[in-house]
């Protein structure tokens, strides 16, 4: 019982001080800045854009897909700072010279990224109804908040696996920035996925957050639990298939920095 | 007992370059090094940029896979055996990176306890007494980055030594550090001699190296060239006494009368303000002074010294160098 307390305390202790030590955006005014602002400018851009151009009918759409979507900075930007930025700090050396279990030490990078980005899809709802009269009346909300769950749980998965692609090649940025837009156009968020080519809804299905909107949408019209739970399920089997591939791309290259020597000290 | 045992260690480095036509370069960084450490021990490993040292040190604190050879610490072999060899060993590697510079000392601390398993409890009490020990009292909840480069070098000490492992491994330490921080972080590693941890220290300075080690590995182009104490390789360049003269001066055809007498190994001279300091290497030691004040007649001389060849003398002789 006592190992157990102890392995949980320093589980939260390396997350919180991971998720401090690692993720750029932690000052106030940026952190609130990319927390408040910018999902707001994101929802307003594309709803504002969507509804002009289908004629101002569905504006829930937008707001509820780029509210769920918003998720994606924490998950894919956060996740890949905290994976990748030991690169920069040096670390890695040492980290690698330490006996922490290795599951543990990748997994607990994203804990906090899935609380900060749960979070964030928060506000951008509560922007919804403020500002576009988004309507919650009918909604299950804990079904909504489970959504919200698994939606940035499976979002983090991806993450983990494009930090770990940073640690072994350079130009994570570019990377990161093609993914978050691949995400804006291929989850549905801003195009209704059955009005694309085939080849491109099946690339759709193999994405994280596809499905969450897809729930979030069907609950906050009044939709049940039962209704969501298949689309819940398989988002957070992607999730955890990506995530997984994340950690044995890890492992991989800790091997792989013990043969070649690439593990930079200096 | 040799708590670390070190038997024919070789490590090469592969070097892919070219896309369309890939060349392998291999470096042999490590060829062929045998050593043991007794328990308690301070063991200083000397060399020329690229011998190898800071290869070797990777490969014991399980960060480098060796080609060949084994390596042994504490019986656990280093490949097979990774995971138990890091709760015994502590590691640096000179310089201030490998820190998170956005946490403050205290939280870099707490963080790699966690790493390393210390219970919370434990690294409570344990983290203000290592910053002590290092001497970072009352410096821990001040951000790393405003930290100067010593004490980032000290607090990576205390970092590492937050599991208190028997084992350390110090790849230069003391690397650009001023000389009173270099002095200040030499004691730093006298206090954990004295709390009878075996060090394995890696250091371009050789006085430093004297000072500390019990016994000394000079290495070059991965291989040993000589492994004794201190005073034993200093033996090996007896010959070597220099006395230098100071001189206010001195015309040149004294110099070189100087570099002609039979006992004179060879002559150096060092202008300084308004003085030439003569170096001279001779067999005689200070028996050469009077035969050597003899040619100085009538010339004005300073301070005359006679010194014993320093460890940097002995290693200069084995790695080939020029003195
Ligand atoms: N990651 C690497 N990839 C390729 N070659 C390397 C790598 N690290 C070191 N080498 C080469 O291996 C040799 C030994 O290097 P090493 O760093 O062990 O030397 P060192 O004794 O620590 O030198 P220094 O005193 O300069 O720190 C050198 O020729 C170096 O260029
Ligand atoms: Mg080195």
């Amino acid at each position: 019982m006592k190992t157990i307390n102890n392995n949980l305390r320093l589980f939260w202790q390396g997350t919180v001080l991971s998720y401090v030590a690692l993720f750029a955006w932690f000052r106030p005014v940026t952190y609130i800045a990319s927390k408040i602002l910018m999902p707001l400018a994101q929802m307003i851009f594309f709803t504002f854009l969507g509804s002009y151009a289908s004629g101002g009918s569905n504006v829930d759409f937008y707001v509820i897909g780029n509210a769920i979507q918003i998720t994606a900075v924490s998950g894919i930007f956060g996740v890949t700072m905290s994976i990748g930025g030991d690169r920069w700090a040096g670390t890695l050396a040492y980290l690698f010279g330490t006996p922490a279990n290795r599951m543990m030490m990748f997994f607990g990078r994203a804990f906090m990224h899935v609380i900060d980005g749960a979070f964030g899809v928060v506000i951008a709802l509560t922007w919804g109804a403020l500002l576009f009269g988004v309507d919650f009346s009918q909604t299950n909300l804990s079904a909504l908040g489970l959504t919200i769950l698994v939606t940035t749980i499976s979002t983090c998965g991806l993450g983990l696996l494009m930090g770990c692609l940073s640690l072994i090649t350079a130009n994570v940025m570019f990377v990161n920035n093609t993914v978050y837009f691949l995400l804006l156009i291929f989850s549905g968020a801003n195009i209704a996925i059955d009005t694309l080519p085939n080849w491109m809804q099946a690339f759709s299905q193999i994405l994280p957050l596809t499905r969450g909107i897809a729930s979030a949408r069907i609950l906050i019209a009044g939709g049940s639990f039962a209704e969501v739970v298949p689309l819940l399920t398989s988002e957070a089997g992607i999730g955890i298939i990506y995530g997984w591939l994340g950690y044995f791309l890890f492992k991989w290259f800790e091997v792989q920095a013990k043969r070649k020597g690439s593990l930079e000290t200096v | 007992m040799n708590i670390i045992e070190v038997q024919n260690l070789k490590r090469v480095y592969r070097a892919t370059n070219g896309v369309i036509r890939r060349t392998t370069k291999e470096i042999v960084a490590v060829d062929d090094l045998s050593f043991d450490i007794k328990e308690g021990e301070l063991f200083g490993l000397l060399g020329p940029n690229g011998a190898g040292k800071t290869t070797s040190v990777k490969v014991l604190a399980t960060l480098l896979i060796p080609d060949a050879g084994q390596v042994r610490v504490k019986g656990l072999d280093i490949v097979k055996d990774a995971n138990e060899v890091r709760k015994e060993i502590g590691f640096i590697f000179g310089g201030e990176r490998g820190l998170y510079w956005r946490l403050s000392g205290n939280d870099n601390l707490r963080y790699f306890a966690s790493l390393y398993h210390v219970a919370p409890e434990i690294s409570k009490k344990r983290i203000p007494y290592l910053l002590e020990l290092v001497g970072l009292k009352g410096r821990g909840d001040e951000r790393v980055q405003g930290y100067s480069r010593g004490m980032k070098q000290r607090l990576h000490v205390a970092r590492t030594l937050l599991h208190d492992p028997d084992i350390l491994f110090l790849d230069e330490p003391t690397i650009g550090l001023d000389p009173v921080g270099a002095r200040e972080f030499r004691d730093v590693i006298r206090n954990l001699q004295s709390e009878k941890k075996t060090i394995l220290l890696t250091t371009h300075y050789m006085f430093e190296a004297d000072s500390l080690s019990d016994r000394v590995a000079v290495i070059d182009k991965g291989l040993i060239v000589a492994l004794d104490t201190p005073s034993a390789l200093k033996k090996h360049v007896r010959d070597l006494s220099v006395v230098e003269i100071e001189t206010f001066g001195i015309a040149p055809n004294v110099v070189e009368e100087i570099r002609k007498l039979p006992f004179v190994d060879s002559l150096s001279t060092r202008e300084q303000d308004h003085r030439q300091i003569l170096h001279v290497q001779t067999e005689r030691g200070a028996e050469a002074v009077p035969d050597l004040m003899a040619s100085l007649e009538g010339m004005r001389v300073g301070r005359v010294t006679v010194r014993e060849p320093t460890l940097e003398d002995a290693y200069v002789r084995l790695v080939g160098g020029k003195a």
